[in-house]
């Protein structure tokens, strides 16, 4: 067998992986902090992707002023989310709110392209696209661009985390009405949350679009994402990195050889696999937390 | 010394208290009337008790005070409620807070999933210095030892013990003037509510801070508190300071297990005297 078409599978699956981590962190922020499972997200991203390329490619903004006014415009547009949609639906059962955002996945796949045309666009970030070659391994360079991205923002949400104002995030998550009786803000602290899912979706957006250009396919990013946060458990920074290598690296490597013999389509076979087995053997993930049981 | 509840008027003349709630009324879910105009008073510095059965409406009137209502559908339909002059009924929780109540919630919720120092500092204001979180933190531990030995473990693995402790400490990280705890004797052995009860005591008389402290165990409670009231069935029905409640025959009866058992013509004569009372 060739080694040398495993490593590069395996590289190349890691930084896409990384890159699925980026859709993924977005999903895991808004659930660490109020319990929603947010499948808007994919959705979120590709919003977000289209501001990016509307700053850059049609208005001629430099690219590093359009990221910045996208990021500006997509925390905006997590806020006002939170604001007018999830907190009128404080109260309700989960299942509604899980609706919720599955119908705002719908409408905002919808509005995206309706208002700016069905094709594809092209968003150029201004990367080198020469692949980098290490002996004889070629090395995507747009995805290690991504990947490192990924990680990166991975691990600045652990750092924030442990700031005071992520620590009171992170006790909203744990108990609402603990959280209000000691004058935590919970729904100020919600909405933050949206608002850096918002963030964190443009950094993907701008890495997705730049590498399959900008259309309504984006928001199908959201399916490997809840992989990826199902396997490392919802509620976890730290599993969103490492599931996010697993993800991408089972999905290139395996398909890699086996796509060959079936003719394709493994990948989103693998992927669905890693859902539901880990919903039936780890509910909670590799690292998402378990309720507390003391005798 | 007893005070029936009614006769006290709302005054607001020469010295107001820092708390007064003046015939509040709660109902839940636009249909259960759970307290049925209450009326009491804390002055700054003091130390009372809130006592009374299951049932009572002992925490729906913390929740009142606290504005933790809302989340239960519950909701004051009736009433007045002044903290250091100002009304609270039109503030959210977190401006409660900030004014300087704090409510220790039934039950310890702790967040389970932070450590004990993580829940200090989630409580402590997103504006206030580091210097004075270390300041309250060292204090925190100073009150509770043992908080700090385990500072670092996930708080849902800590004892009931610790977790009341911690529940207090971290009400104290938001600097209230007035702390109300919401039977903190709950599931604990009777040596540690004594040691609870002592440091509460302790931290009222040198941080002159205000507690209303919310009972069953009426025997511990009077022990340590200033003055205190009875409530049952959503009726403050007696009030006055805590050396004379003890000494009060019904008081004994019921709430201390004093003259033994109950039987059917102790319970009329004690609802007779109630009424009068109320
Ligand atoms: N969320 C709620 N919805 C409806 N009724 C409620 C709610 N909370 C309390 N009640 C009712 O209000 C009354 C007073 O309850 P409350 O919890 O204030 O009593 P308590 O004195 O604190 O009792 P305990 O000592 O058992 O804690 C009870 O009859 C209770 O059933
Ligand atoms: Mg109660």
């Amino acid at each position: 067998m060739d080694f040398q078409f495993l490593i590069e599978l395996t590289i190349n699956g890691a930084l896409t992986g990384l890159m699925y981590s980026l859709v993924a962190l977005g999903i895991v922020l808004i659930y660490k902090s109020s319990g929603v499972p947010n499948l808007a997200q994919g959705a979120m991203v590709m919003i977000a992707a289209y501001l990016v390329w509307i700053f850059a490619g049609l208005l001629g903004t430099p690219i590093l002023v359009a990221l910045f006014m996208a990021l500006v415009g997509m925390f905006l547009f997590g806020m006002l989310t939170e604001r007018f949609l999830l907190r009128k639906m404080v109260g309700q059962p989960i299942i509604m709110v899980v609706m919720l955002t599955l119908g705002l996945e719908s409408l905002l796949r919808g509005i995206g392209p309706g208002l700016l045309g069905a094709a594809p666009k092209s968003l150029d970030l201004g990367l080198d696209m020469m692949p980098i070659i290490i002996g004889d391994v070629f090395i995507n360079r747009e995805y290690l661009v991504g990947g490192l991205i990924g990680a990166a923002m991975v691990g600045l949400s652990l750092l924030f985390f442990r700031t005071r104002l992520g620590t009171k995030l992170r006790a909203v998550s744990d108990n609402h009405i603990s959280s209000w009786s000691v004058g935590i803000s919970v729904e100020r602290a919600v909405a933050i949350s949206w608002g850096l899912a918002g963030i964190s979706a443009v950094a993907a957006g701008a890495m997705w679009g730049s590498v399959q250009g900008v259309d309504w396919t984006l928001t199908a990013l959201l399916f490997p994402a809840v992989a990826v946060v199902i396997l490392g458990g919802l509620d976890s920074i730290y599993g969103v990195l490492i599931a996010g290598l697993i993800v991408g690296i089972l999905g290139s490597v395996i398909p890699g050889y086996v796509d060959p013999l079936v003719g394709g389509g493994t990948r989103d076979v693998v992927t669905s696999l890693i859902i539901l087995l880990t919903i039936m053997f780890r509910p909670h993930g590799i690292f998402g937390r378990e309720d507390i049981e003391r005798v | 010394m007893l005070t029936s509840s009614n006769t006290a008027v709302p005054l607001r003349d020469t010295a107001q208290p820092l708390l007064e709630l003046s015939n509040v009324e709660v109902v839940y879910d636009r249909v259960f009337l759970a307290i049925k105009g209450v009326s009491l008073k804390i002055e700054q510095g003091q130390m009372i008790a809130l006592l009374g059965s299951n049932g009572a409406g002992k925490s729906t009137t913390l929740k009142s005070i606290s504005g933790l209502l809302a989340p239960e559908r519950g909701l004051v339909t009736r009433g007045n409620l002044w903290f250091k002059g100002q009304d609270m009924l039109p503030l959210t929780p977190p401006k409660r807070v900030a004014a300087g109540l704090v409510h220790v919630l039934e039950g310890r919720r702790i967040f389970e999933h932070l450590t004990p120092e993580d829940n200090l500092l989630a409580a402590f204001p997103l504006r206030g210095s580091r210097q004075r979180y270390q300041e309250l933190r060292e204090q925190v531990f100073t009150y509770f030892p043992r908080l700090k030995e385990r500072a670092r473990t996930k708080s849902g693995y800590l004892s009931g013990g610790e977790q009341q402790m911690l529940a207090i400490g971290r009400a104290l990280m938001t600097e209230p003037d007035l702390i109300m705890l919401d039977e903190p004797s709950l599931g604990l052995s009777p040596l540690l509510v004594q040691e609870i009860f002592e440091i509460i005591r302790k931290i009222n008389e040198e941080q002159g801070m205000s507690v209303l402290l919310v009972e069953q165990n009426a025997t511990a409670a009077l022990a340590v508190v200033d003055y205190a009231y009875l409530l049952e069935n959503g009726h403050v029905v007696m009030s006055g300071e805590a050396a004379v409640l003890r000494e009060n025959p019904d008081v004994q009866e019921f709430y201390l297990g004093g003259a033994g058992k109950v039987d059917y013509l102790n319970v009329k004569h004690y609802r007779r005297r109630k009424r009068w009372l109320a």
